[in-house]
């Protein structure tokens, strides 16, 4: 009997004693194949899924490695199912190939003429096929490639793509490392993709994914289609560009609601491609105005459905996938790892912040007691509206008092789902607040103070989520959410994250109704942040 | 087939003819002229290693050596014996039998020389003895003898040789077959149509059968003429068995004998198989502690055919994260080893639910070890067949897990054999199915081929949830298992395979708790409690959630205890968010109480209640104050009400609305009244249709064969109506017949009726026919 730091479980997932001597090498040994799942303090989970798997392979490993790694840490006998299984799983990838044929262009290549001949009878994926060249080889229609490789994960064959990409247009760009460098994993993470083609980096929010995407497209040289979420995050990346790189204010376009600029490097946000007129998509010529030679996508994870759509005709360029998780809520994993393609590099957040990137953050809940009507009127609630009877409790707004009190002086953001409750809430704390009205001049302004220390606080509503870049908030008090989305919550702690001047440690405070559903939804956050690491206490509000 | 060797096994004359004698036999005084003399002079380990080889002769002990003999020749203990022959052993038998057919002196009597030429290849001196250990061969100082059942059970063509020609009926045979340099002599001249029709037959099967007309017609004609074959029925011809032999080269299969090649590839570290087999050991008895957990609680219902139903077994399965087979298996195993058990009151107060037996708790406070050897032992010697689970048994039911049809002793052997063959090569050999399979073929060749197959799937698999293989080769345990080893041994080899359990759990802030290894005893009960399986295999990942230290808590443990006994399981602290649910949960558990009272009684005056309370004439209400204007009662309402009226109190009766019920003087009623048990109607009052009925019998008795009496009384019973029916329909007979029409009147008719089939009956009545629909017949008597 091995003493191990891994323990394989029959639902193939693997769990790490984080505190063995040989963690750190076990950790290594099976990061590659499968996804950390779980990371609280002294046993990690991960998953070994056929996603999971595949990506190894795209990343050159064979499963010998992976029965190898797990048979070399693991503490007990490693189930036999689970060997047969990985090697099956891992043997089906690269069975078929997308190749550039010298003179048919692109095709598909089978080295296992059987898998091939089970394709071609696939109702789905015969009419994306063209004539037979030979046993072995079938013409692919271009414009094909992306929905071919979709269909190909979906029945269990996922084909290696080794067509190879256009240049598209040269564009000179380059660093400009001007009083700053980038980070080792930074420049890991961009080697990682541009040595596998296109794929997906997996950075924790807060660890500088823009200057990934900057080198990137440093590495490309060439025009360079960024799409983000929305129009804050276009002028930020913009700011970041400007900063960061050679490039110049004229070279960069913006392609939103309200400008329509296509220049070397061209942001879009992902709404005005996804806006339709009579069933037609009206922008879509912004994806052939240039001949770009990379698109890099913000935010994968969120990557809405018809921008999967238009990602299938974009096989020919290089595609990079920038993302803090790659856990979707729609489920939709398999899509970004056949259009955009797989994972090329991923750092935990825990190790980020061992490497002082990413400041220390102390969450904590506070739960606070319903008064004595509210109670009454939460129980005769009809259950659609007790979530927000619970969250809007004024109870809350006593607390969200007492801990802005508590910090003052520090930069605090008050975030929450109401505008009722957050407009009541700015009122009683005289602090400017942002929301989905607030004019996105106004909201650069504000921004602007903040950043500054001007504004030492701000009351938000849900549109901070995403991609607003805020470097010294350093206290998030959370009063209301989206029910239990783990994605929001990521994101909101990722606003804290930044590394903080003094080094000091980040404090988040989510306010909840004790005994409500409220607590409820609390409770699968807050097992999030407990999964990803971070240690919470709950607290009462009395104890405060 | 009998009949043909009159003096077989028991009074054969002892010709001379034979120098070939068993030494052993012509040791004895007494000459030897049957099977039970030869039984007679066997040794005691000879007549042991018989009896171990067929122990259906031991059951009941036989009253002496002629009732042993009797029993060893009953065909089905032949049938048996010969089941249990490997393809050697079946050749030489084949072969005895042959040669014993065409032997001059008849008598069953063999040669070895005939049975070595036959066979071609098997030692036929070593097989014979073989066969006569078994008692399918006896022996006498003139030689070998089979016995004549063995003849009737390999059939009547033995190899697929045809009828030997001395049992042709002369009237059919042109002239006695060919042999030696004729029979080359008739080949070289046959037709290609007969050459064809020869060489489809030589090799078996010997017969054939023969178009009306054309070339292969004419080709049986002219071999029939020649003496080569021999009609069999019409359109069919034979091979004579001489002929057969001949062309066959005297041999009795066209294929030297070939055992299976194993290739035992790769061979594993024994070291590491027994490591594999012990992890999945441990797996197995977790499953089955949950396993009775579950049902302990929340007991699924005996189903009326014995089994368990479909639903809980999917519940099960999902319970425990397991698949459907997985489930059926240990279900069926538990049961066997007879952890699990009926239990509820016959009259169906209480419904028969599947529990856990007071013997699983006596099995659950032992050791590991030990606990999987009980297991292993049962299952070894099971005659539960779980590769029937889910067969179809006819009307749309399949047979279902834990019902008798389960039972098939046969899987005993077929068990054995695989557990034999795996065990045969040195430890960590690793076998394919395919290989296995080819194996077990060839041990036992005249199993069904397709049933052999499934039970070797279904044996692999659960010899592998057991751990006693693992990695595709048979475990130490499992090695011991297979010889047939005690339970303490066992034991033993399962203790040093087995993972140590361990003593701790790793608490984490996201409310899990690990347990990086098996748990045993106390805590691994505790953990059950407070905690939920999220994650199974080397280590337990468990979920702590409101619900389960709810669960905790109601079985009387106070968040405390809860926390104590965490704390001195881990090795951590105690995560404060851990802390924090368990000492929530305690703070909302118990705060609303459910209890039973069956009267309360109210007042706005509380001292009016306190009096009660204190009044010893309402002391056998058993009063309890609940609120200070509430007090409850366990007497029943009525009782209450008099005995405070008795009291000298003036108590109103409330409803359960809170509304005043007016009492009236109370008469009682039986509930609505029903029709008769019996389904029959009280007898009716003479209305048109039964004069009619009357007028028609008086008719029908004048007929011949009709007599008929007024019915004495209908028979209403399902069964008998239909039997009555159809006896009449064979017979002729009339019959009385109740019968409920659409409008629910009820009518009874003297009828002739014809027939009896779809639910109706078409009868005559009178002049006119009738039909009757089975379902509306309410009874009916024989006139």
């Amino acid at each position: 009997m091995t003493d191990g730091p891994l323990i394989v479980q029959s639902d193939k997932t693997l769990l790490l004693e984080v505190d063995h001597p040989t963690a750190q090498d076990a950790r290594r040994a099976i990061a590659p194949f499968a996804e950390l799942e779980r990371a609280p303090e002294h046993v990690h989970t991960y998953r070994v899924t056929p996603l999971g798997l595949w990506n190894a392979r795209a990343a050159g490993h064979d499963a010998e490695q992976v029965i190898d790694a797990l048979l070399r840490y693991s503490r007990y006998a490693v189930p036999q199912p689970l060997l047969v299984d990985i090697a099956d799983t891992m043997s089906r990838y690269g069975r078929l190939t997308l190749e550039k044929h010298p003179v048919h262009g692109l095709v598909l290549h089978a080295t296992d003429r059987p898998v091939l001949e089970e394709v071609l009878r696939h109702k789905k994926i015969q009419p994306m096929l063209g004539e037979r060249l030979d046993p072995d080889t079938v013409l692919v229609h271009p414009s094909e490639r992306g929905h071919l490789k979709q269909q190909l994960l979906k029945i269990g064959w996922p084909a290696e793509d080794l067509a190879g990409y256009v240049d598209g247009e040269a564009h000179p760009i380059a660093l400009r490392e001007e009083g700053w460098s980038m980070r080792p994993y930074q420049r890991h993470a961009v080697e990682g993709f541009w040595h596998g083609g296109s794929g997906v980096v997996v950075l924790p929010c807060g660890a500088g994914k823009t200057i990934v995407g900057a080198g990137a497209m440093a590495a490309a040289s060439a025009t360079t289609l960024i799409l983000v979420t929305n129009t804050v995050a276009a002028r930020q990346w913009k700011d970041e560009l400007l900063r960061r790189t050679s490039l110049t204010e004229n070279e960069i376009g913006e392609y939103s609601g309200t400008r329509k600029e296509i220049r070397p490097v061209t942001i879009a946000t992902y709404q005005v491609l996804s806006v339709r007129r009579k069933g037609v998509y009206t922008h879509l010529e912004l994806l052939d105005a240039r001949d770009w030679g990379l698109v890099v996508y913000d935010e994968v994870h969120l990557l809405p459905a018809p921008i999967f759509r238009m990602t299938a005709d974009l096989q020919a360029r290089r595609r990079l996938g920038l993302t803090a998780t790659l856990v979707r809520e729609d489920g939709r994993e398999a899509d970004v790892f056949s259009l955009i393609g797989p994972k090329r590099f991923d750092a935990p957040w825990k190790d980020i912040e061992a490497q002082g990137y990413i400041a220390p953050a102390d969450c904590v809940e506070v739960r606070v007691t319903l008064p004595e009507s509210e109670r009454m009127a939460y129980a005769v609630a009809e259950p659609d509206e007790r979530y927000r009877l619970a969250s809007c409790t004024p109870a809350k707004e006593r607390v969200a008092e007492t801990l802005v009190a508590r910090h003052t002086g520090e930069p605090t953001l008050v975030i929450g789902q109401y505008l009722d409750q957050l407009d009541t809430l700015a009122g009683r704390l005289d602090a400017p607040i942002i929301t989905g009205e607030t004019p996105v001049a106004a909201r650069q302004k504000l921004f602007a103070g903040f950043r500054l220390g001007e504004i030492p606080l701000l009351v938000v509503s849900k549109v901070a989520n995403f991609s607003i870049d805020l470097p010294e908030a350093s206290v998030a008090i959370q009063v209301s959410g989206t029910f239990g989305s783990r994605q929001e919550e990521a994101q909101r702690l990722g606003r804290l994250l930044r590394p903080k001047g003094d080094g000091r440690t980040a404090h988040f405070y989510s306010v909840v109704s004790r005994d409500t559903v409220d607590a409820d939804f609390a409770a699968h956050r807050q097992r999030f942040l407990a999964e990803q690491g971070y240690s919470y206490r709950i607290l009462d509000a009395e104890d405060l | 087939m009998a009949s043909r060797r009159s003096a077989g096994d028991s009074a054969g004359p002892p010709t001379h003819s034979e120098s070939h004698a068993a030494s052993h036999a012509a040791s004895q005084s007494t000459p030897v002229r049957s099977l039970a003399d030869d039984l007679r002079t066997r040794s005691d380990a000879e007549l042991a290693a018989l009896l171990l080889a067929r122990p259906d002769l031991a059951r009941p002990v036989p009253a002496g050596f002629a009732a042993l003999a009797a029993r060893a020749t009953t065909r089905p203990s032949i049938q048996r014996a010969v089941e249990a022959l490997d393809r050697e052993e079946l050749t030489i038998a084949l072969s005895a039998v042959v040669a014993a057919e065409s032997h001059p002196q008849g008598s069953g009597l063999v040669t070895e020389a005939a049975v070595r030429a036959l066979a071609d290849g098997p030692a036929a001196a070593a097989g014979l003895t073989r066969l006569w250990e078994r008692g399918l061969l006896w022996r006498s100082p003139q030689g070998w003898h089979v016995v004549s059942t063995l003849v009737d059970v390999l059939g009547p063509h033995p190899a697929g040789l045809g009828v030997p020609s001395r049992e042709i009926n002369p009237r059919y045979a042109a002239c006695s077959p060919p042999l030696g340099p004729d029979l080359d002599a008739v080949v070289a001249d046959a037709p290609p149509a007969a050459r064809a029709v020869l060489d489809t037959l030589t090799w078996g099967p010997p017969t054939g059968s023969i178009p009306a007309s054309g070339p292969t017609h004419d080709a049986a004609r002219w071999l029939i003429a020649q003496g080569v074959c021999a009609p069999s029925g019409v359109g069919h011809v034979t091979l004579v068995r001489e002929v057969a032999l001949q062309l066959r080269g005297g041999r009795l299969f066209r294929e030297p004998l070939q055992p299976p090649a194993m290739s035992w590839e790769p061979t594993l570290d024994p070291a590491t198989v027994d490591r594999v087999g012990g992890a999945h050991a441990r797996d197995l008895l977790t499953l089955i502690d949950e396993l009775a957990d579950r049902w302990g609680t929340n007991p699924p219902r005996v189903l009326r055919t014995g089994g368990v139903g479909v639903r809980d077994l999917a519940a099960l399965a999902a319970g425990l994260d397991v698949s459907a087979d997985e489930v059926n298996f240990l279900v069926e195993l538990s049961r066997t080893a007879g952890l699990l058990g009926r239990d509820g009151s016959p009259d169906g107060i209480r419904p028969e639910a599947w529990v856990p037996t007071a013997d699983y708790d006596t099995w659950a406070a032992r050791d590991a070890a030990s606990r999987w050897a009980v297991l292993a032992r049962a299952w070894s010697v099971s005659p539960r067949a779980t590769h029937l689970i889910g067969a179809a048994l006819g009307r749309g039911t399949t047979v279902g897990v834990l019902s008798p049809d389960v039972s098939w002793p046969p899987v005993r052997a077929f068990r054995q054999d695989v557990l034999d063959v795996l065990g045969a090569p040195p430890p960590g050999a690793v076998a394919t199915p395919e290989e296995l399979a080819a194996v077990l073929a060839w041990r036992r060749p005249l199993r069904d081929r397709h049933t052999t197959q499934q039970v070797l799937a279904v044996t692999l698999r659960e010899a592998q949830w057991l751990g006693v293989t693992a990695l595709g080769a048979l475990t130490s345990a499992g090695r011991l298992l297979a010889g047939g080893a005690s339970e303490t041994d066992l034991a033993s080899a399962a203790t040093s395979a087995m993972p140590d359990p361990v003593d701790h759990l790793l608490l984490q802030a996201d409310l899990t708790a690990i347990a990086p290894g098996p748990l045993d005893g106390a805590l691994a009960r505790f953990v059950r409690l407070v905690s939920d399986v999220e994650s199974r295999g080397g280590a337990t990942v468990l979920r702590l959630s409101t619900e389960s230290v709810r669960r905790a808590l109601d079985s009387g443990m106070t968040a405390d205890e809860v926390l104590d006994r965490l704390r001195e399981a881990s090795r951590t602290p105690v995560p404060q968010p851990l802390d924090y649910l368990v000492r929530d949960v305690a703070r909302r558990h118990g705060q609303t109480r459910v209890g039973g009272a069956t009267a309360y009684l109210r007042s706005d005056d509380e001292s009016l209640l306190s009096g009660m309370l204190a009044d010893r004439t309402l002391a056998p209400a058993l009063l309890r104050r609940i609120a200070p204007t509430v007090l409850v009662s366990l007497a029943e309402p009525a009782t209450l009400l008099d005995l405070l009226r008795e009291g000298g109190y003036a108590p109103a009766q409330e409803a359960f609305d809170g509304s005043i019920v007016v009492s009236e003087p109370a008469s009682r009623r039986a509930p609505a009244g029903r029709v008769r048990p019996d389904g029959e109607a009280p007898a009716p009052v003479l209305d048109a249709t039964l004069a009619q009925a009357v007028v028609e019998r008086l008719r029908s008795e004048s007929r011949p064969g009709h007599a008929s009496r007024a019915p004495a009384r209908l028979q209403s019973e399902s069964a008998a109506i239909q039997a009555i029916l159809r006896q009449a329909v064979s017979t002729g007979g009339a019959v009385w017949v109740g019968y409920t029409d659409s409008d629910g009147r009820s009518s009874k008719h003297l009828v002739s009726p014809w027939r009896f089939d779809g639910g109706r009956l078409y009868a005559v009545n009178g002049d006119t026919e009738t039909v009757f629909l089975l379902h509306r017949i309410t009874g009916v008597a024989p006139a």
